[in-house]
């Protein structure tokens, strides 16, 4: 069957990305440190998207499968399949906010205004729990928000918790765990079954290494 | 004008048809109709829009909430047809339930739902399909499924790939279980997108014993070729039944040369809720869509009448314009300058001639054919010049 289209996520999960796929055996070297954004190597083709963009890629079949953290693909609602979590580029999607509304009982407040780059996500999160909170859609510097009243709350991820801390912010409640997933293509799936489960395989080899 | 009027519009998700679109969309539908006939299938033609809660009954909440609906004077509720299966159910199970069996219908028409427009499903889509009506055989699920491989073929489409599962077995996997109705649908959700991880750590927090437990673990590794049957665990005499109806299908396949183009999942239960057995979907190299979708519903009938045992697919028509969208266009293949005795002949002969009724000077109808993407000009004193 034909080649495979690898959709990679930008930003932080690149790094260890490429990495993983050189250990499989691409040569990756010219999207390490290159604004090139697609090669082919081994009969596989790489293109390196936005982190968000990566479940849409790869939801409508224009890769075959992609590397996305879980966090932008709760976000997406994408429908395609994640059979392998990597291990790498772990984080958390937290709601966070003002020391002084951990003792205020936040979620006993009415007309909350959440600002988060995960609006899906917030969303649900609130719902969930009867909360009829206003979520406001940013693009970045969400921790931004409350320091200039935008916003009571943040949903946003955290790694190490520095960034909350030096903007007075401190973590109220943990809405997932997020790390670094394999996803695939319905149609790819089918249509390239033996190519796919060959690679799930290897880099299940890989990491039990 | 006010540049918020409507008037010039149209909403979000239809679309006009025409020229080479309109055209290619009627031979799709044309080459889908002769290909069901040859099969023994007649045309049933379900009215557009009738009571929603005939068309609701059956539909699953998401499907529901895709109906448009809208009153008539007296206050009842109408829902446009979301697809053609639960109509074509209501009218068996009301009028055709007694003649001989099994009945073979298709049907081929626009269908509405409210939902997202996605590679090719507008809010106005158009579904070619057909319903096989009486029989609960191995040998009807795969006459489904080979007259939907038979219609891609005859569609030009030869890249594709079937993924055949079995509704029974997952609900079968899933009946016992001690779980409450939010964890069910976890599950079922972690189950259809093969979230190995995820499903191994809600396992490994709730209560259920090893065969269960074994055979759940496993559900997201079950796709490849026959073989799978072998690997699944049953937990109980329905999903073994199951995967024996797996079996048999596959093995009727194999019979009619096609299992080669079938990838089994024995996770898969997605597509309509009145799914009850064997469901399968249809992929053709080029789209990351699923162009056919069917399955086995021998529930639904009942709902209307006696219970019938009930078999079938539709083809999304956009979806295949889609996948031919870089194939072969309506484009004539001469402009002829004036009728004469070769224009006749030729559209005799089946091939598209267009005659130019405009009078154009010979540099601009030079122009014209090529924009028609005509392949050959034949003038008016007889000399024919190729278009390259």
């Amino acid at each position: 069957m034909s080649e495979l289209t690898i959709a990679l996520a930008k930003g932080r999960l690149l790094t260890p990305s490429l990495k993983m796929f050189e250990s499989l055996g691409y040569d990756l070297r010219m999207l390490h440190n290159s604004r090139q954004l697609v090669i082919e190597s081994n009969g596989a083709r790489f293109l390196i998207a936005k982190a968000s963009d990566v479940p849409v890629y790869v939801e409508y079949g224009a890769a075959d499968v992609g590397i996305v953290g879980q966090d932008a693909l709760r976000e997406s609602e994408v429908k395609v399949y994640e059979p392998l979590v990597l291990g790498y580029g772990a984080c958390r999607l937290v709601v966070a906010g003002a020391p002084n509304l951990r003792e205020a009982e936040w979620k006993t407040l009415t007309g909350l205004r959440v600002a988060t780059q995960y609006p899906r996500c917030a969303q649900k999160y609130f719902a969930a729990r009867g909360l009829s909170a206003e979520i406001i859609a940013l693009a970045g510097s969400i921790e931004l928000a409350p320091r200039v009243g935008l916003a009571d709350l943040i949903v946003d991820v955290v790694d190490t918790g520095r960034t909350l801390r030096e903007n007075g912010l401190v973590e109220l409640d943990e809405i997932f765990k997020s790390q670094a997933a394999l996803i695939v293509n319905r149609a790819s799936h089918t249509l390239k079954v033996n190519v796919i489960r060959e690679l799930i395989e290897k880099i299940n080899a890989r990491r039990k290494t | 004008m006010l540049p918020t009027s409507l008037d010039k519009q149209l909403p979000e998700g239809v679309a006009d048809l025409f020229f080479n679109d309109a055209a290619r969309k009627r031979a799709v539908e044309r080459t889908l109709a002769e290909t069901f006939i040859r099969w023994g299938y007649s045309e049933i033609i379900p009215p557009m829009f009738e009571y929603y809660e005939a068309l609701a009954a059956e539909a699953g909440p998401q499907l529901r909430e895709e109906m448009y609906r809208f009153f008539d004077r007296d206050g009842r509720v109408l829902a446009l047809r979301a697809d053609f299966t639960i109509p074509i159910a209501r009218i068996v199970g009301t009028k055709l339930f007694d003649r001989v069996m099994p009945l073979r219908f298709y049907a081929i028409g626009s269908v509405f739902r409210y939902a997202e427009p996605q590679a090719g499903m507008r809010r106005e889509f158009t579904q070619a399909g057909i319903e096989l009506i009486g029989a609960n055989t191995a040998e009807g699920d795969a006459e489904a499924i080979a007259l939907a491989m038979t219609a891609l073929r005859a569609l030009g489409l030869d890249d594709f790939r079937f993924t055949l599962g079995n509704a029974a077995y997952v609900q079968a996997t899933l009946r016992d279980l001690a779980l409450d109705a939010a964890d069910l649908a976890a599950l079922r959700e972690t189950i259809r997108r093969k979230n190995a991880p995820a499903l191994a750590q809600f396992l490994a927090t709730r209560p259920l014993d090893a065969p269960q437990r074994d055979a759940l673990a496993q559900l997201p590794m079950l796709w490849g070729n026959a073989e799978v049957l072998e690997r699944a665990v049953c937990v109980n005499d329905a999903a073994r039944a199951a995967v024996e109806r797996l079996r048999a299908v596959v093995a009727q396949l194999t019979h009619l040369g096609l299992q080669d183009m079938v990838t089994l999942d024995l996770a898969e239960d997605r597509g309509m809720a009145y799914y009850t057995g064997i469901l399968f979907e249809g992929f053709a190299q080029g789209l990351g869509f699923a162009v056919v979708s069917g399955g086995r519903y021998d529930n639904l009938i009942a709902h209307f009448g006696p219970p019938l045992p009930a078999v079938g697919f539709a083809i999304g028509v956009e979806r295949v314009m889609m996948l031919q969208r870089a194939r072969a266009s309506i484009a004539p293949a001469v402009i002829a300058q004036a009728y004469d005795a070769r224009v006749a002949t030729a559209r005799a002969c089946g091939q598209v001639v267009e005659v130019d009724v405009m009078n154009r000077a010979d540099d601009a109808l030079r122009v014209y054919a090529r924009v028609r993407g005509a392949r050959e000009i034949w003038w008016r004193d007889g000399r024919v010049e190729k278009l390259g």
